[in-house]
């Protein structure tokens, strides 16, 4: 048995450790790097079944919560870097092509590196049960992020959109000091435990000045998982990063989000006087989201820019989720649904990396007679298609499902009807994909699709994920918190 | 006294702040932040924080105001002068930063707070520097160690996006 937060200090290790070798062996190819990085990341993955919960949960002079949420995310955000590198390693000749160097490899080793110490920031967000704590943490993942999607400096489009996701980041970052600070003022804690303990004797004067700071935070938060009015830096930056990065701030950084969401709303949604409020501001994004991510994503043709605008419309269902939190359902729901959510999304993402080395470009136009020119990636993307937009059978349908069926055990009846709507028209855009590999004829110049063995591996084990679980949902919702 | 100055200095900073965005070039809006900075430095001073005074000086006001100001020094400035701000931008920000200003105002004036005599925080303490080593190793050390892990993340950035040729 091993103390859980010895997970974090094996990640960051890992991560000094290939930074090392890459400054010192000159020798050996980034790609070593970068498998030294996967199988260290599977072995924490695998410690991470024999760490010992605490029986209280918390540790660390209250900074640091282990309880079985944590868990879950910690093993989330290791498969997620996982994930990501595969992509990366794929994604090289593209990076080496756009990275100024002396060499075609130089400069690609931090590639692989960067995103082992985000992990470790998503590891420590999970985990993070202080305002001081989750602030240090999410810094850690985002200031990461930022290098990684301006990574490509010879491309114009990664560096406009590292600049526009820095500068929207600090903003956020502002909110979210400033909403602490009040918080802070008001209890006089930053420990969520503590605020939760304060809250109930605090005079009731105070409460309007406690739900602007709160206000103030969930517009930061708002920033990070991509929620409508918060939403207009995701479109350029997902198309401007680079590809397995894009994956990365899609799935991981919004499920740290939605973790650090869950944790902050805890104590004041065990106020009667704060739970009306905060219901009725998230029903109010959800809704907002839901509309703007799945209207604005039906004209879209380029892929990833579809993708970020559908990962705007799955923030929406999330938020739903959110909003029925008084059903004892509803946490389970959310967390089910982002677990799909990461096979879903990284699955597309599989597919859409050696189709773009393959065409030449990441338009939906690319994606033209795919079913002719390699039809397992054909296969693979329509179960990730039909996936993200919920037909029975697959995960993606049960996500929406568990979601729905909270929302309407809590009343939010127009919120449901609003998702269905929603979901119909999720339909449409997804299925241009599928037409466009299916019926539509592939250009004159468009040869076979290369797949490399380790990418295959994950796509099929993506496909039976979302296939196993979409018909025996008990697997998963049995192993949640 | 010690009130006077209180107001006196927080009134400066805020002062210094609007110049920051009202003044056209970028150096003299940078100038103002510098002297907005060292304010807030006299600030805490009255506050009996001395030593987040020194150290608002020596980083703000020193290491992160002359790395801005060598920045300003090598864009091109022209640009920025002839910007004409548009109506809409000038509503749209007018609204957010009304709504704002009204909730903040309204929130500051319904705390029971302001109307409750204040206790007297002042209580100069011996030995600030330490307390803070204390706090920041003893109590706040994993926080601390998660900061030491984002800056060398951030050193390892600035390298890979500002060097001209990698080796």
């Amino acid at each position: 048995m091993i103390p859980p937060f010895a997970l974090e200090i094996c990640v960051v290790s890992l991560g000094i450790f290939l930074l090392m070798a890459e400054s010192f062996s000159f020798k050996t190819s980034k790609v070593t790097l970068a498998h030294g990085a996967i199988f260290g990341l599977l072995c924490v993955f695998v410690l991470s079944f024999w760490t010992d919960l605490p029986a209280d949960g918390l540790q660390g002079s209250g900074f640091y919560v282990v309880d079985s949420l944590a868990m879950f995310f910690k093993r989330f955000a290791l498969l997620a870097t996982i994930l990501t590198l595969i992509l990366a390693i794929d994604y090289l000749p593209i990076v080496q092509r756009l990275v100024p160097g002396e060499r075609p490899e130089a400069g690609t080793g931090e590639f692989f590196i960067l995103p082992v110490f985000t992990c470790a920031g998503l590891m420590w967000m999970a985990s993070a049960a202080d305002f001081i704590m989750i602030f240090c943490a999410l810094e850690l993942v985002t200031i990461s992020l930022y290098i990684q999607v301006a990574y490509m400096r010879r491309s114009l489009a990664s560096l406009e959109a590292g600049t526009k996701f820095l500068i929207l980041g600090a903003l956020s970052t502002g909110f979210f000091v400033y909403g602490i600070t009040w918080i802070f003022g008001m209890t006089g804690e930053t420990g969520l435990n503590a605020i939760q303990k304060s809250l109930s004797v605090i005079p009731v004067a105070n409460h309007t000045a406690l739900l602007f700071g709160l206000g103030l935070v969930l517009v930061a938060i708002g920033f990070k998982i991509a929620a409508a009015p918060f939403q207009f830096w995701v479109p350029d930056v997902y198309q401007g990063a680079p590809t397995p990065i894009t994956a990365f701030l899609a799935v991981a950084s919004k499920a740290a989000g939605f973790v650090v969401l869950i944790r902050v709303l805890q104590p004041f949604f065990t106020v009667p006087a704060f739970q009306e409020k905060l219901t009725l501001a998230l029903v109010f994004l959800a809704a907002l989201t839901l509309l703007f991510g799945n209207l604005s994503a039906i004209p879209q043709t380029n892929f990833k820019r579809l993708l970020g605008y559908s990962s705007i419309a799955h923030a929406g269902y999330l938020l739903i989720g959110l909003a029925a939190i008084g059903d004892s359902f509803a946490g389970k729901a959310v967390v089910f649904y982002l677990g799909g959510y990461l096979v879903m999304t990284f699955l597309s993402f599989l597919v859409l990396v050696p189709v773009t080395k393959a065409a030449g470009g990441d338009d939906l136009a690319h994606f033209n007679g795919l079913a002719k020119r390699s039809p397992m990636l054909a296969f693979a993307m329509l179960v990730a298609a039909t996936s993200l937009a919920g037909v029975p059978f697959t995960i993606g349908f049960f996500g929406k499902f568990f979601i729905f069926e909270a929302a309407l055990n809590q009343g939010l009846y127009l919120l449901a009807v609003l998702g269905v709507i929603a979901v119909a028209s999720g339909f449409y855009y997804y299925f241009k994909v599928i037409r466009a590999m299916y019926w539509q004829p592939a250009g004159d110049e468009a040869g076979p699709v290369p797949v490399s063995p380790l990418s295959r591996m994950a796509i099929f084990a993506c496909v039976a994920a979302i296939l196993v679980l979409g018909v025996f949902p008990r697997f998963l919702t049995d192993l949640l918190p | 006294m010690q009130l006077a100055l209180f107001w006196l200095f927080s009134i400066l900073m805020l002062a210094f702040a609007l110049g920051v965005i009202l003044l056209r070039n970028p150096v003299s809006s940078a100038m103002s932040l510098v002297m907005s900075f060292i304010s807030l430095a006299a600030v805490f001073v009255t506050l009996d924080a001395y030593f987040i005074a020194v150290v608002q000086v020596l980083v703000y006001a020193g290491a992160v105001m002359v790395l801005f100001l060598f920045i300003i020094m090598l864009l091109d400035l022209r640009a920025e002068k002839r910007r004409r701000v548009r109506l809409s931008a000038w509503l749209g920000g007018g609204i957010v930063v009304g709504g704002f200003l009204s909730a903040l105002s309204q929130i500051v004036v319904s705390l029971p707070a302001l109307h409750v005599p204040k206790p007297d925080v002042s209580q100069p303490l011996a030995n600030d520097v330490a307390l803070v080593g204390f706090a920041l190793f003893r109590n706040f050390n994993l926080p601390f160690q998660i900061i030491g892990v984002l800056l060398l993340v951030a050193t390892v950035g600035v390298v890979l996006l500002s060097r001209k040729e990698l080796k």
